[in-house]
């Protein structure tokens, strides 16, 4: 289960946006320390937006985890880190 | 809608500050459209129609060149082009050539949510990005109230929508936003006080089982705006919204003369029958002939070239068809539209222009369960799409006859007017009741040019069918009461019997009218008989003359004898005495 990738996309450098990648970040670094491995790519829809067309996206911040199916959307600052990880299907609930 | 939106293109004046929604009716109401690159709000509740309309617009500006975003958050955008195909807008075609793009918002159910904050900057940046790609002056976002549900649960969302309507207002472009009624949505978000220059209500009531559907243009931000609530129609054709209010007698005038067809109600109507243009009442009770003495003057006017509309309420169109022949007028040979189905055909605008102008188009609207302004309108959607030059409603009666729907009769009197001020002839054709007395229950009279009535005259174990012209404006009209015969051969109009028992019709008149041939027999023979009698005499005369003036001769002969035989004797006498005085000397 190596090589995983969660996409978060933002809407340019605000306080929510600071916020989430720190929030994704943690939780990465806390999912590797269990031997995980994941990526995180951050993306600003403000620079690629027919990138928010093609996932449909309607709110920022959010992470979309698309492999290993089916897909998972987390959307919010992802404050409440066991949330995080439930929704998208990285710890049993 | 596409005829309506080929002729509004004509009246309503171009002006660069608004945006014509294409929808004729609305656009009047509008004074021309929406505001050109402001935000309109269009509300109502599920069904009223706000799609159609925002579709129509959206279809409408792409025609004429302006392309346009469609933002859902309510239907995906499959359904929306299905939709947008079925009222005849090739929105797939649209899409294909980069003139639409349609932007699906539909929420994610399967989003989780997590945490305080959300931003709908993407919201704007993925509109953005499409009003940028295709260079899109018009924008819908439709059933915006959609995302409300889908963030409730985060305090930063009302700040997050201010922010997007703030942005749409301060993008300039001519957008309509839709939103049902739900919680005051539009009200809660200052849409409608703030961001909105224009704000379009849609309603529906049902009333008697029956359900109407009004707009009214709540605001017009720096414009003037009807304010009325306007009933409108919601079908496979489209919106359908009446356009005419108040509006002013200006009615193109017509000289000429369109014949009935019959000759005898010709001369009853000074000649030549009525007017072109002019408003006719055929009324009559059950079987008095309206239908077809309508039907005669539709042929005389598919004859002299005019392009007819027969809307049948109660026969169907092969009833009408078949009744007629049997009276030996074939209405199928003047038929443009063939045999087609009845209906709301395509709207394709390019299609509408390609129809032969003249001819007969017959349409039967037989849908009994719709209210009477729905019906109305339907009648006034065919008159838009086919532009008639003569109209018959038959019978008008079933649009407005029962007479407890003041808004039916306002909207007949909407549709005598607007037939009055196109120059469209109406003939109408209207149902008494055998109980009436004759009384037209209309209650349009004064909007009727012509009336005529028709009626039952039952004398004798027979019935016969009477005619009288009521009233025609401009013409001057019999004042007599004919007879009006139905035949194998048509129909005609007989002179009633005007004799010394007063007025008679039917096998009544020719009763009377074989009575009158044997007096007049009778008095032949009497006349011939006198005046035998009178020759006789003078012959008898003349022989008492003859003879007298024999005997008078013969007198006279014996008395010039007897003086020629005194004048002798005397002449005798005279000699004899001169011959003695002779002897003497």
């Amino acid at each position: 289960m190596s090589g995983q990738l969660l996409r978060l996309y933002i809407a340019g450098r605000t306080a929510a946006a600071s916020r989430a990648i720190a929030n994704l970040e943690a939780i990465v670094a806390g999912l590797a320390a269990e031997g995980q491995q994941i990526a995180i790519e951050v993306i600003d829809i403000l620079e690629r937006p027919q990138l928010a067309e093609d996932e449909r996206i309607l709110a920022t911040p959010v992470v979309i985890k698309k492999l290993p199916p089916p897909v998972r959307r987390v959307v919010g600052d992802l404050s409440e880190h066991d949330k995080v990880l439930v929704g998208l299907d990285l710890k049993e609930a | 809608m596409s005829a309506e939106t080929h002729r509004e293109g004509a009246t309503i004046e171009h002006r660069p500050d608004v945006a014509p929604t294409g929808i004729a009716g609305l656009d009047r109401i509008l004074r021309g459209g929406v505001p050109a690159g402001r935000p309109t709000l269009l509300r109502g509740a599920a069904g009223t129609g706000k799609t159609v309309i925002a579709l129509t617009f959206l279809c409408h500006g792409i025609a004429a060149g302006e392309p346009g975003v469609l933002v859902t958050f309510d239907e995906s955008p499959e359904a929306l082009l299905a939709h947008a195909e079925g009222f005849g807008f090739p929105a797939r075609r649209h899409v294909a050539e980069g003139r639409l793009r349609i932007l699906d918002m539909r929420p994610d159910r399967n989003e989780v949510q997590v945490g305080e904050t959300i931003e709908l900057t993407v919201i704007l940046a993925r509109i953005a990005h499409a009003l940028e790609g295709l260079a899109a002056t018009r924008l819908v976002i439709d059933a915006i109230d959609g995302i409300e549900a889908t963030f409730a649960s985060y305090p930063s969302l009302r700040s997050e929508l201010a922010r997007v309507f703030d942005w749409i207002r301060e993008r300039r472009v001519t957008c309509l936003i839709t939103t049902g009624e739900r919680g005051e949505f539009s009200t809660r978000y200052g849409l409608e006080d703030y961001v909105a220059d224009c704000v379009i209500a849609l309603r529906q009531e049902v009333t008697n089982r029956v359900m109407t559907r009004v707009l009214r243009v709540v605001k017009r931000r720096g414009g003037a705006h009807e304010t009325n609530e306007y009933p409108f129609l919601l079908d496979a054709g489209g919106l359908f919204l009446v356009p005419v209010t108040g509006a002013e007698l200006t009615a193109k005038v017509s000289d000429r003369r369109l014949s009935t067809g019959i000759p005898g109600l010709d001369a009853m109507l000074g000649g030549d029958g009525p007017y072109r243009g002019s408003t006719v009442l055929l009324s009559g009770q059950a079987g008095t002939g309206k239908t077809s003495l309508a039907c005669s003057l539709v042929r005389a006017a598919c004859e002299a070239g005019l392009a007819v509309l027969y809307i049948s309420f109660e026969e169907s169109i092969d009833e009408l068809t078949r009744n007629q022949r049997v009276l030996g007028l074939d209405l199928a040979r003047y038929r443009r539209d063939g045999h087609e189905a009845a209906g709301p055909e395509d709207h394709q605008d390019d299609h509408r222009d390609d129809h032969p102008k003249d001819g007969l188009v017959l349409r039967p609207v037989r849908a009994v369960e719709l209210g009477l302004e729905e019906h109305l309108m339907r009648v006034m959607r065919l008159i838009g799409e086919y532009r008639p030059d003569l109209v018959v409603l038959d019978p008008i009666s079933s649009l407005a006859g029962r007479g407890h729907d003041p808004a039916a009769k306002e909207t007949l009197l909407r549709l005598l007017h607007l037939l009055k001020a196109e120059g469209v002839t109406l003939i109408a054709t209207e149902l008494l009741s055998d109980d009436g007395g004759g009384v037209s229950h209309l209650d349009v009279s004064s909007m009727i040019d012509v009336w005529i009535r028709l009626r039952r005259h039952e004398n004798d174990g027979e019935i016969n069918r009477l005619i009288t012209v009521v009233k025609a404006r401009g013409l001057p009209i019999s004042n007599q009461v004919k007879e009006f015969r139905i035949s194998g051969a048509g129909l005609a109009i007989e002179e009633p019997y005007l004799g010394t028992g007063g007025i008679a019709y039917g096998t009544a008149r020719l009763a009377r009218a074989a009575e009158d041939e044997a007096e007049l027999e009778q008095l032949d023979q009497e006349l011939e008989r006198a005046r035998h009698a009178r020759d006789q005499l003078t012959e008898v005369t003349a022989a008492a003359a003859r003879l007298a003036r024999i005997e008078e001769e013969a007198k006279g002969a014996e008395l010039d004898r007897r003086i020629a035989q005194i004048e002798q004797r005397l002449a005798q006498i005279a000699r004899a005495r001169a011959a003695v005085s002779r002897g003497r000397e």
